[in-house]
C-alpha cells in the first residue's frame, strides 16, 4: 500500500509541474484527469462493487448543470452550486439504487441506461429549468483569491485536484473495511450475505460516493468548456465512455482506471487526424480486445500475475 | 367528443411500426433465448441493413425490398461468423462480458459507417413513398403498410422453421436445456452460430423495411433501436418470442398514442418508462410465466 501512496505523490508532482513543461499541451491533459477522475468515480460502484452502471453520464450532466445554470441564471457561485451538486448527486444516486439494485447483473445495465435516457429527455425538453436543447453558456464567473475560472490553467489545476481527490478516495477505501466488504458483495452477495454484510446498503453507498464525485468533474467540465449542451452532456456514449476507459483500464484496480484514461486519450490525439470524428472506433476496438484477450484490464492482467507469482514463491517457503 | 378516426389512424400507425420494432426484438430474444446473452450491437445490426438498402439503391437502382434478397443472406453469413470468430470465445466469460464485447462491436459498426458514408443522413426515395391505401376515413401509408406485410412474412417464416423442421426442433431445445440438447446429439455450438446468423438477418431485414421511411445515420440510431429491442423484449420476457411480437405492437402503440395524446416531445421516454417499470415490477415480463420466488 505504501507503494501506491508514493506512486500517487510523485505524479501529483509532475501533475503540478506539467504546466511550466508543456504550456502548449494543457486541453488535452485537462481532457485526460477529467477522464481519469470520471473513471476513478465510476469504478467505485463499477470495479469495486461491480454493478456495471452505463448512466453515470447523468451525473456528468447534474454537476455540469448545477455549476452553469448556478452562475448564468442564479448568480451563484461555482464553488456552492458544486457543493449543491454532491448532495443532490449522492441524493439521487441512493433514489435511483434503491429503485434499481435489486436487479441483477445485465439487467441493472439496462435500467441504467433508460433512467439516464430519460434524464437526458427532461434536460432537452424542461427548458424553463435547463436552457433546453440549445444549452447553457457561462458568460461571467466569479474571481476568488484574483483567480480568472476561465484561464485554461486554472481549469487545468481544478482538473487535477479532481482527478488526484477521487484517486485518494479509492486508494483509502482499498484497504478499509468498506472497501472489503465492496469486494464481498462484487463476488457473490450471497457468501457476503452470511458473513453479515448488507449488500444492498454496501452498494448504495458505493453508487452515492461514486455519483457525487463524478458530479464533482462534471462541474469542473462545465467550467472548462463554459458551454454545456444536454445532447452531448446527458448522453449515452459520454456514460459509455467513462465505463469503457475503467474497464480497459482494469476493474478494482487503483490505477487501471487512470491507464486507460491515458491510453484512450492518448491514442484519440495521435488517431484524431486519421479518424476525426470516428474516434470512438479506438474504444470499440479496445474494449473487444481487452474483454476477450485480458478480461481483468490492462492493469488487472500484470497485477494478478505478480501477486500470484508472490504467492506461489511464499507457498514454496 | 372523442375523434374515433384519428384515434384508428393513429392505432393502426402504431400497430405497422409495432410490427417492424416486434421483428426488431424477436431477433434478439432469439439470441438471448439460446445464447443468453444481451447482443448490444443488435441496434447497429439494423443500421447496417439500413445501408445496405442504401448502397444497393445508389449503385444499381435497387428498390430497397429487392435488396432483402442480398442482405438478408449476407446477414446470416456475417451474424455466423461473428458468432464463430468472437462471441464463441466468452461463453464462460461472465455475462457482463459479451454485453461489452457486443458495445464495442456497436461502436465499431458505428464508426465504420461514420467512416464510410460520412456523418449525413442517407435515405432511399422511392415511387410509392407518399401514396395511400384508403380504408373509409383511415389512409394507410403505402410504405408502413409494405413494412407490416415484410414483417409478416419474415415471422411467420421464422415460425415454420422454428416449430416444424428438425433445425427449429434443435434449436428450441438448445434453448430449453443446454446439456440435454447436447446429450442427445445437437451440436449447440453449431446452433448458436445459426441462431445468431438468424438474429443478425432479422434485425437486417427490419433495417432495409424501415429505410423507405427513416433516414439512415450512421452513429446515433444504432443506440436508440437497440433501446428499443431491449424495450420490446423486457415488455415480452427475455427469451419469448411470442412475446416478443406482442412487446413490438405495444411499445408502437404506446409511442404514437403517447406522442399524440400527450406530449410528442417524450415519444421515446414513454417506452423506456414503461421498459423500466417492468423491469421492477415484473423482470419476468408481462407474458412471461412466473416463477416462484424463494
Amino acid at each position: 500500500m505504501k507503494k501506491h501512496y508514493i506512486i500517487f505523490a510523485g505524479l501529483v508532482m509532475v501533475g503540478i509541474l506539467y504546466p511550466q513543461m508543456f504550456p502548449g499541451y494543457l486541453s488535452v491533459a485537462i481532457t485526460l484527469l477529467l477522464y481519469a477522475g470520471w473513471a476513478t468515480a465510476w469504478d467505485i460502484l463499477g470495479g469495486w462493487a461491480g454493478q456495471v452502471s452505463l448512466g453515470h453520464a447523468s451525473f456528468v450532466g447534474l454537476g455540469a448543470y448545477f455549476v452553469a445554470v448556478g452562475t448564468a441564471h442564479h448568480e451563484i457561485a461555482p464553488w456552492w452550486s458544486i457543493l449543491m451538486a454532491l448532495v443532490a448527486a449522492a441524493m439521487l444516486a441512493y433514489l435511483w439504487g434503491r429503485l434499481t439494485f435489486k436487479l441483477k447483473g445485465p439487467y441493472f445495465t439496462l435500467s441504467t441506461i433508460a433512467i439516464a435516457e430519460i434524464f437526458r429527455l427532461i434536460a432537452i425538453n424542461e427548458g424553463w429549468l435547463t436552457g433546453g436543447a440549445t444549452g447553457v453558456f457561462i458568460m461571467t464567473l466569479p474571481e476568488p483569491f484574483g483567480l480568472d475560472l476561465f484561464s485554461r490553467q486554472v481549469n487545468y489545476y481544478l482538473a487535477l485536484a479532481f482527478a488526484a481527490i477521487t484517486v485518494l478516495v479509492v486508494m483509502l477505501i482499498s484497504c478499509s473495511k468498506f472497501g472489503y466488504q465492496l469486494r464481498a458483495v462484487r463476488e457473490d452477495e450471497d457468501s457476503a450475505m452470511a458473513s453479515g454484510i448488507n449488500p444492498t446498503t454496501v452498494k448504495l453507498k458505493a453508487f452515492m460516493l461514486s455519483g457525487a464525485l463524478t458530479a464533482l468533474g462534471g462541474g469542473i467540465y462545465a467550467i472548462f468548456l463554459s458551454f454545456i449542451e444536454p445532447h452531448i452532456i446527458f448522453y449515452l456514449l459520454l456514460s459509455v465512455q467513462i465505463a469503457l476507459t475503467a474497464i480497459i483500464g482494469g476493474r478494482g484496480t487503483i490505477w487501471g482506471p487512470c491507464v486507460g484514461a491515458l491510453l484512450i486519450v492518448g491514442s484519440g490525439e495521435i488517431f484524431r487526424t486519421t479518424f476525426a470524428e470516428a474516434n470512438m472506433l479506438i474504444y470499440g476496438l479496445l474494449i473487444m480486445v481487452v474483454v476477450i484477450f485480458m478480461p481483468r484490464g490492462i492493469v488487472g492482467e500484470p497485477a494478478r500475475y505478480l501477486i500470484r507469482r508472490v504467492y506461489a514463491k511464499r507457498a514454496q517457503g | 367528443m372523442f375523434d374515433y378516426v384519428s384515434f384508428l389512424q393513429n392505432l393502426s400507425n402504431g400497430v405497422l411500426i409495432g410490427g417492424v420494432y416486434a421483428l426488431i426484438g424477436v431477433g434478439l430474444t432469439l439470441v438471448f433465448g439460446v445464447m443468453k446473452i444481451i447482443n448490444f450491437a443488435h441496434g447497429d445490426f439494423v443500421i447496417l441493413g439500413m445501408y445496405c438498402a442504401v448502397l444497393l439503391n445508389s449503385l444499381l437502382g435497387w428498390d430497397p425490398y429487392l435488396s432483402l434478397l442480398v442482405a438478408m443472406p449476407l446477414g446470416f453469413v456475417a451474424g455466423a461468423l461473428l458468432q464463430r470468430l468472437v462471441l464463441s470465445r466468452l461463453m464462460e466469460a461472465p455475462p457482463e462480458s459479451s454485453l461489452l464485447v457486443t458495445l464495442g462491436l456497436a461502436l465499431v459498426i458505428g464508426n465504420i459507417l461514420l467512416l464510410t458514408f460520412g456523418a449525413e443522413p442517407k435515405s432511399v426515395n422511392v415511387s410509392y413513398a407518399s401514396s395511400t391505401v384508403s380504408l373509409g376515413e383511415v389512409s394507410f401509408s403505402m410504405i408502413l403498410l409494405l413494412a407490416g406485410l415484410a414483417t409478416m412474412v419474415v415471422i411467420a417464416g421464422l415460425y415454420t422453421v422454428l416449430n416444424h423442421t428438425e433445425l427449429g426442433r434443435a434449436i428450441r431445445a438448445t434453448a430449453d436445456n443446454r446439456l440435454g440438447a447436447e446429450l442427445v446429439g445437437i451440436n449447440t455450438r453449431w446452433i448458436e452460430a445459426v441462431v445468431f446468423g438468424i438474429g443478425m438477418a432479422l434485425a437486417v431485414t427490419a433495417g432495409v423495411v424501415l429505410i423507405p421511411l427513416l433516414f439512415a445515420t450512421p452513429t446515433f440510431s444504432g443506440a436508440i433501436f437497440t433501446l428499443k429491442a431491449f424495450v420490446v423484449t423486457v415488455l415480452g420476457g427475455l427469451g419469448n418470442i411470442g412475446a416478443a411480437i406482442a412487446g413490438g405492437l405495444l411499445l408502437g402503440v404506446v409511442e404514437v398514442m403517447g406522442a399524440s395524446y400527450l406530449t410528442s416531445d417524450y415519444r421515446d421516454a414513454y417506452g423506456l418508462l414503461v421498459f423500466l417499470l417492468i423491469l421492477l415490477l415484473r423482470p419476468e415480463g408481462l407474458f412471461g410465466k412466473t416463477v416462484k420466488r424463494v
